[in-house]
């Protein structure tokens, strides 16, 4: 469904990129976990296949087509979803508005179903009581779910996830990777998570690993 | 439009917030009210001068061309003792209707003043001698000089064209004044002192002496009874002694006592002007129709003396609109630039889902709408308060400034009442005039109210402010690039 072709990419240096000449192909109904130390530009690879922002060399094409092509905003509003470490959600808005305006934004298939969101919220352990709650009075673990409700309501089939769980313990991290192959394998949508644990990794369907400018496959 | 919802969930959300930000902006707009309000009620206070003030203009002899004419002869002639004499033409009538049809011109008055002797009357005295008692000693006849008279007779288009009436210096208090249908006739309106002095009264009828020529005798009807102000030394003569001692007439019937060569002239015709604004302009369309032996004057002091003081008024009121205006503008900026760099994360989310960028402009810009609609309903308040202040203070400042330069009796409203004691009266009327310079001309009051348009005005004031410090602000948005969020 994804895939990168000769995708390289570097700040100031173009002599010293973060990572050079990167051919990967990622499919819908899978999760990939993509491992690395610090510093080696997993989140800089995650902004490129998110459109957030350009490559330096080579280029992404969704399903045979170039983002270029589709046009960044175009494609960041229809065709991706992303889930950051923190401050993924309007803080002035409840869980459900959350929803509803993401929603909106994407034009999804959904859009203005206020049961549909409440339903994928209760689905993700979000009580009544919490769906109109301000979402700055939840926990940093149900702020991170309402966050992957989000991308379950949107119609995108490509969802990417930086360190989702870096700010959760262990219950929670469990609990939001289980959702993650939730939408990879229910939802049949391609999921994409950078992490630094490998615990986290060992549950994705397939693992990479960012070292020395290239990705090398684990699994 | 689910940039419309955003915004209304963030205002709500953040009350407090919302609540400092309405009070920025309520005081900024309230002087940017005041302002307005502070201007428009000097450009309505203008044009009320406009109307009330009035201005006049007089044609009369050239006295500049007929000293020069004088000087000229004395020099030429040799012989040095022979004094050269000051000769002044009288304005011809047929010079002053042709002015008359200039479009500014609203009516006109024609004044021929002669004197003559008392006959069958005596005249009042200054009551500072003999002749207290009403039977009468000889009083007052101290002139016995050929050429004037003890009798001032001021001959007229009609009284109530005259600045003593309008400037109500002098009023009719019996029969009626003089009209332009006097003309021809021996019609006089005489001052009350000299009525109840000789027994006279509406319908009576007295004789004067003519003081040149033949000295002929001339019965003369009363048709009115007027009363002068005490104060007033407008008509006083060269020889009179009691302002009481002064009768209106026709013009004709002044001419007439003069001698025949004086037939269709005047001493001087004073027209009304009907905007004042356009006085000289008006001047100079009728010196294209006379000779140079005469000579038109504008008297519009009043006007522009009011004009002048309301100018200054209108232009601090548009300096502080407009300094308020920027300052209130960039203000903002700066409040909206901080309140975007707090909401990077969210923009940057925003941006994330795909999200326009003009769309989370016009977030922000509908955000601050709202602050502004609120704002501008306090404004709405609390803009009368401080217009009403500053108008106060700022007509006092400038017409203490104006007073030295106007020399005016006329006064707008046009109700003042001579006597009293005090000349300020309530709406701006004027006190009792008097041809001396000490007059005070008393600004009118600014009147300071909301009005629809007002109102209109500052929410286009408010909007563009809005508009703008959000345009300024909304670099910060355009140039946020999501993955600097991502990656912070
Ligand atoms: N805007 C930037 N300008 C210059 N260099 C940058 C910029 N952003 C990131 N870098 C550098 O690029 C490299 C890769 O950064 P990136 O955030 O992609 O690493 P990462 O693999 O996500 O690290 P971490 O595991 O700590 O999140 C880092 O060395 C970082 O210092
Ligand atoms: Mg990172």
């Amino acid at each position: 469904m994804l895939r990168t072709e000769g995708l390289g990419y570097w700040y100031q240096d173009k002599e010293q990129p973060l990572f050079q000449d990167i051919n990967l192909e990622f499919e819908e109904g899978q999760s990939y976990a993509i491992l690395g130390h610090s510093g080696t530009g997993k989140t800089t690879f995650l902004s490129l296949i998110a459109g957030l922002d350009k490559p330096r060399e080579g280029d992404i094409f969704l399903n045979d087509r170039s983002l270029k092509q589709i046009g960044l905003t175009n494609y960041r509003r229809h065709d991706v979803a992303i889930v950051f470490q923190a401050y993924n959600l309007f803080n002035y808005m409840s869980p459900l508005n959350n929803l509803l305006t993401a929603m909106a934004i994407t034009n999804a298939r959904h859009a203005g179903d206020r049961g549909y969101a409440q339903r994928v919220l209760n689905d993700l352990g979000i009580g009544d009581e919490l769906l109109t709650r301000n979402v700055q009075r939840l926990s940093g673990g149900q702020q991170q779910r309402v966050a992957i409700a989000r991308t379950m309501c949107c119609d995108a089939k490509l969802v990417v996830a930086d360190e989702p769980t870096g700010n959760l313990d262990e219950d929670n991290t469990k609990e939001v990777i289980d959702q993650f192959q939730r939408i990879a394998h229910d939802q049949q949508k391609c999921v994409i998570i950078v992490t630094h644990e490998p615990d986290v990794a060992a549950r994705c369907d397939h693992q990479y690993r960012l070292e020395n400018k290239q990705f090398v496959q684990l699994d | 439009m689910n940039f419309f919802k955003r915004a209304w969930l963030n205002v709500w959300a953040k009350k407090g917030r919302s609540v400092l930000l309405i009070l920025v902006s309520s005081a900024i707009l309230m002087f940017v009210l005041a302002g307005l309000l502070i201007r428009s009620a000097a450009v309505k206070a203008t044009e009320t001068a406009k109307t009330d003030a009035g201005a006049t203009m007089t044609l009369s002899a050239n006295r500049q061309a007929a000293f020069k004419k004088m000087q000229s002869s004395s020099s030429s002639s040799s012989s040095k003792s022979s004094r050269p004499k000051l000769t002044l033409t009288p304005v011809k009538l047929s010079d002053a209707k042709r002015i008359a049809k200039l479009s500014n011109i609203k009516s006109y008055n024609v004044t021929s003043s002669t004197t003559a002797n008392a006959k069958s009357y005596e005249t009042v005295s200054t009551s500072t001698g003999m002749s207290d008692s009403s039977g009468g000693g000889p009083g007052g006849m101290k002139s016995t000089s050929s050429s004037s008279g003890d009798t001032q007779i001021n001959g007229v288009t009609a009284t109530a064209l005259t600045t003593d009436f309008t400037d109500n210096q002098s009023k009719i208090t019996k029969g009626r004044g003089i009209k332009a249908s006097d003309q021809g006739t021996n019609n006089v309106v005489i001052e009350k002192d000299l009525a109840s002095q000789n027994n006279l009264t509406v319908g009576d009828t007295m004789t004067i002496k003519e003081t040149t020529g033949s000295k002929s005798t001339r019965k003369v009807k009363v048709v009115g009874i007027y009363k002068a102000s005490s104060t007033s030394s407008v008509s006083a003569g060269p020889m009179s002694t009691d302002p009481a001692n002064t009768i209106y007439a026709s013009y004709t019937l002044a001419n007439t006592i003069k001698g025949s060569k004086y037939t269709g002239t005047a001493d001087s015709v004073t027209f009304n002007v009907t905007n004042p604004a356009k006085a000289s302009a008006t001047k100079k369309a009728g010196n294209k129709l006379i000779s140079s032996k005469y000579a038109l004057s504008t008297d519009d002091a009043s006007y522009q003396a009011i004009k002048a003081s309301m100018d200054s008024v209108e232009g601090f009121a548009n300096k502080i609109v407009w300094l308020v205006a920027i300052a209130g503008t960039i203000i903002l900026a700066l409040i909206v630039i901080l309140m975007i760099r707090e909401r990077r994360f969210e923009i940057g989310v925003l941006l994330s889902l795909g999200e326009a960028r003009w769309k989370i402009v016009a977030q922000f810009f509908t955000e601050m709408l709202m602050v502004i609609v609120v704002a501008l309903a306090i404004a709405g308040v609390g803009g009368q308060f401080v217009g009403n202040q500053l108008g106060s203070q700022l007509v006092s400042q400038s017409t203490t400034t104006q007073t030295s330069s106007s020399r005016t009796s006329g006064q707008p409203g046009g109700s003042g009442q001579p006597g009293g004691g005090s000349g300020g009266m309530r709406g701006g009327a004027g006190g009792p005039g008097s041809t001396t310079n000490s007059t005070k001309t008393k600004n009118p009051d600014l009147e300071i109210t909301v009005s629809a348009v007002d109102l209109a005005e500052l929410g286009g004031f408010g909007l563009a402010i809005t508009f703008l410090s959000i345009m300024i602000a909304s670099g910060g948005i355009l140039r946020l690039e999501p993955k600097k969020v991502l990656i912070s």
